[in-house]
């Protein structure tokens, strides 16, 4: 375990790390996008303002798409820019430039779009209920065992509801696209999590004008989380457009109130749970699972989603009889995309508040409750994929152990008989897979490079960018530690399509599960090539041989087999797990609920960064607390949230004392771990609001509203 | 407007309209592009920089506001070769994930330090309620501002 600094923290510390906005380029003008302010209907006309010299300003519509409209990645339905039909608030219709952004933004704000209005479905709860809204393709995982159910059993059913929830990065999205007609190349920089995304959109939007286009990221990334995984696509496409067009280096930036309202977000999720469990035995014989996602207008990333969500919804468990069902819903709302968990924190809200409920039905404590029906080395996921250790008990028994569970409990019930406030302890447990589901990783075939100069310095290339969570300290440590190699002489080069290899995006905690193993791979191998001396020395004594490039395809287990039909198979090879212990005050007068403690236990393998892996547990857990008590995104009445004074992030002070503990790190394996911490603390606040008051709700954010009308609607 | 202010120790005269932002004139006119701006509606504290000696949110200072002001900004905190140590012990508590909020952090907790060399740690946590930071759930960055403390409290005292 290592407590490295961060390779990049100096420059952010002292200004010098250049964000995108921070970029400026001989002859460069403003770009910026025109969008809908309807939900749905039919463009008529577009209307410019009359007190503008309409030939100051280059705009492009769908007509002067030279290549596809379509952006070619992940599902090929949504175009960069709208043609007729509009079928989301925010959906782009022009892109429009001019040397000075303040004269932009207001020609912008005085276009006049006219249309005619169609019914439009945007409410999340219209969406998720209704069948009809059901769009894309079903995944089922049938594990039905044609079991009889038996009059004992104790039958549950719950239906779970989550909100959108808006990453929130500090910085906006942004993009500067350069062409050069007499090389007719395009340059791109960007602020994005996947070069290769960007660098294909910007082909399938350009066609065949631009010979050669490449993508780079920006010195600094200002926070993603999903965010910038594939929105960057839109915006680099139009950007590219408007340089081509008016042959001068173009930057968009978005305000933050756009970035909020046209962005994606977590997909709304609603999710109805039905088991069946043996009273005598306390175990959960049958699941059934209903899990839907609102995609919003177009489909995008949304089937991937589904497949996680799917793959995470039936939790921890071993139960013998289980079937789960995962649609995707339609609705007039930006399309949702990829946030940090990816459907995990969906599924684990509502399995982990379904087994809480169970507890609480068989009057046991879900503890107990857990303990018992947990999934343990040599049972069976429904997918069949047969479980290996019982590191999932291990975390389980560590955070009870930990957070003082039995005795809080007790405590708490006493204090809860004197006191109008309340307080409660809950707990939760979830596994999170390790990069891409199913086949993905084998369909990706990640490469990367290494180049070895002739004063030994290592330089990595891959395209996996550095967004906040430390890929480049953490890739540059796996490979140093694996040569014996000083960090100083290893660094991570800025990600570059022409000159690093499709290592596959900074996505799916897969970056040091993949990407980082794979380099450790590489420099593992090149040490064994050293015949004993360190690299150092062989370079110096063997210095016709550098400086010397290295590569490295990622090469399928062939062991690891998944259909993608039956959804059978090994969904993830390797799987991180996590048990949580959360501490709540419920105080009676405000309806306000305080997270006072917070306990994680995980096994992530072996943590590459001590320091690094530290801060992705607390800042994963407090984007959770935000999702658990403040953050929703419609206003039912008035629309969407548009700024931080109205979508409520945490704050500083709204934070709990936080604690954590890794185990099983002697494991030769670093597996995933930017994802989890935020799949499973939603449902410990929710079930530690149900121990401090007995009240169950089923619906997040556990906002004073909701709590008030809960209590109102019980009397 | 002709204005005139001090930046970082320099004594500044410029020809800049009435209505642009101190944030703009920062990273337009100075190219002071240490300071970010996040919201451009003071919701977020990502711009900013001390003016006077108060934490202030530069997007919203107008330059008029800013006449003959006394005003520090990120780039400010360490010469070339050293950090400060306020800077260091954000490095090494961990406190920068992406960096983006880094420079307001720094100036709210600068400006916080200035007054108040002792703070507790409700103390830290109120003078960045203005500052968002998504990454770090702002652990690492209390602990930084209590570590700075701590440590500028020993230099005084040796």
């Amino acid at each position: 375990m290592n407590y490295a600094r961060k390779v990049d923290a100096r420059a952010k510390l002292d200004g010098s790390c250049k964000f995108l906005d921070d970029y400026s380029y001989p002859g460069m003008i403003h770009g910026y996008i025109c969008y809908a302010r309807f939900h749905h209907g039919i463009i008529r006309k577009i209307i410019f303002p009359s007190d503008f010299n309409l030939s100051e300003f280059v705009i492009v519509d769908y007509k002067d798409v030279p290549g596809s409209n379509i952006v070619p990645e992940p599902e090929k339905d949504q175009p960069f820019l709208a043609e007729k039909e509009i079928l989301h608030w925010g959906q782009i219709i022009l892109g429009i430039a001019h040397p000075d952004r303040e004269l932009l933004k207001k020609f912008i704000s005085k276009i006049q779009v006219e249309y005619s209005n169609l019914p439009a479905l945007i409410d999340m709860h219209e969406c998720l209920d209704d069948e009809q809204n059901i769009f894309g393709k079903e995944i089922t995982i049938d594990h039905r065992l044609g079991l009889t159910i038996d009059p004992s059993w104790i039958r549950t059913r719950g239906i779970y509801y989550t909100p959108h929830q808006e990453q929130a990065y500090m910085e906006t999205q942004g993009m500067i696209a350069i062409y050069d007609p007499d090389a007719s190349s395009m340059f791109i920089r960007g602020t994005m999590q996947c070069p290769y995304f960007v660098k294909a959109a910007v082909e399938a939007i350009m066609g065949k004008t631009v010979a050669e286009t490449v993508v780079e990221t920006s010195e600094g990334i200002g926070g993603a989380f999903g965010g910038k995984e594939d929105f960057p696509n839109i915006i680099a496409g139009i950007a590219a457009l408007l340089s081509y067009k008016s042959k001068k280096p173009v930057k968009i930036v978005l305000d933050r109130s756009d970035d909020i309202i046209i962005t994606t977000k977590r997909h709304p999720s609603r999710v109805e749970i039905e088991t069946f469990t043996n009273p005598a035995q306390k175990t959960i014989e049958k699941m059934t699972i209903d899990y839907r996602l609102d995609a919003g207008a177009y489909q995008t990333l949304s089937p991937v989603v589904l497949a996680r969500g799917v793959l995470h919804s039936f939790g921890a468990y071993q139960v013998k009889d289980v079937f789960v069902r995962g649609r995707l819903l339609r609705s007039n709302t930006p399309p949702n995309g990829a946030f940090r968990g990816f459907g995990a924190p969906q599924a684990v809200f509502a399995i982990e508040s379904h087994i809480d409920k169970i507890a609480a039905q068989l009057d046991l404590d879900p503890y107990d409750f857990k303990k018992i029906n947990l999934l343990h080395s040599g049972s069976q996921m429904p997918t069949t994929q047969k479980i290996i250790d019982d590191h999932i008990s291990d975390c389980l028994e560590r955070v009870i152990a930990n957070s003082d569970y039995q005795r809080k409990k007790d405590e708490f019930a006493i204090y809860n008989q004197q006191n109008r406030d309340k307080k409660g302890i809950g707990l939760a447990v979830c596994f999170h897979g390790g990069g891409y589901t199913g086949n993905g990783e084998k369909v990706l075939r990640s490469k990367v490079r290494l180049r070895i100069e002739k004063d030994a310095r290592i330089r990595i290339f891959v395209v996996n960018t550095d967004m906040g969570q430390g890929a480049y300290t953490t890739l540059a440590q796996m490979v140093a530690e694996s040569l014996d190699h000083p960090l100083e002489l290893t660094s991570m080069e800025l990600p570059n399509t022409s000159r690093a290899p499709d290592s596959g995006p900074t996505v799916a905690s897969r970056t040091i599960y993949i990407v980082g193993n794979l380099l450790r791979e590489l420099a593992l191998d090149i040490k064994k090539s050293l015949a004993g001396s360190s690299l150092s020395t062989y370079v110096k004594t063997n210095p016709e041989m550098f400086p010397r490039d290295y590569f490295r395809e990622f090469s399928p287990d062939p062991s690891v087999t998944f259909d993608e039909e039956s959804f059978r198979g090994t969904g993830y090879r390797d799987y991180s797990w996590a048990a949580a212990v959360c501490e709540i005050k419920f105080h009676a007068s405000t309806y306000h609920i305080e997270i006072r403690k917070f306990w994680n236990v995980l096994d992530i393998g072996r943590p590459v960064n001590i320091g690094i892996a530290c801060g992705q547990v607390q800042g994963g857990n407090v984007q959770a607390f935000g999702y658990a008590l403040t953050e929703f995104f419609q206003k039912k009445k008035f629309g969407r949230m548009h700024g931080f004074t109205d979508y409520t992030v945490p704050l500083s002070y709204d934070i709990p004392e936080i604690f954590l503990e890794f185990i099983h790190t002697d494991s030769p394996l670093a597996k995933g771990l930017g994802e989890i911490p935020m799949d499973y603390p939603a449902a410990a606040v929710r079930n530690a609001f149900h121990n401090a008051t007995g009240i169950f709700i089923d619906e997040i954010p556990l906002t004073p509203e909701r709590i008030f009308n809960q209590l109102r609607n019980q009397k | 407007m002709l204005l005139k202010l001090t930046v970082n120790n320099r004594k500044l005269e410029l020809s800049v309209n009435d209505s642009m932002r101190l944030l703009d004139i920062l990273r337009d006119e100075l190219n002071l592009t240490g300071t970010k701006e996040g919201c451009g509606i003071g919701e977020c504290g990502a711009c900013t920089v001390i003016m006077n000696g108060q934490a202030v949110c530069s997007c919203l200072v107008l330059a008029a506001q800013a006449q003959d002001a006394v005003i520090e900004t990120v780039e400010n905190l360490s010469n070339d070769t050293r950090l400060s140590v306020l800077q260091e012990a954000f490095l090494t508590s961990g406190a920068v994930q992406c960096g983006f909020c880094t420079p307001g952090m720094l100036m709210s907790a600068k400006a916080l330090l200035d007054r108040n060399p002792d703070p507790s740690e409700e103390e830290i946590k109120t003078a960045l309620e203005g500052n968002l930071c998504r990454c770090t759930g702002y652990i690492q960055i209390i602990e930084a501002i209590k570590c700075a403390a701590q440590k500028m409290k020993n230099l005084k005292e040796n």
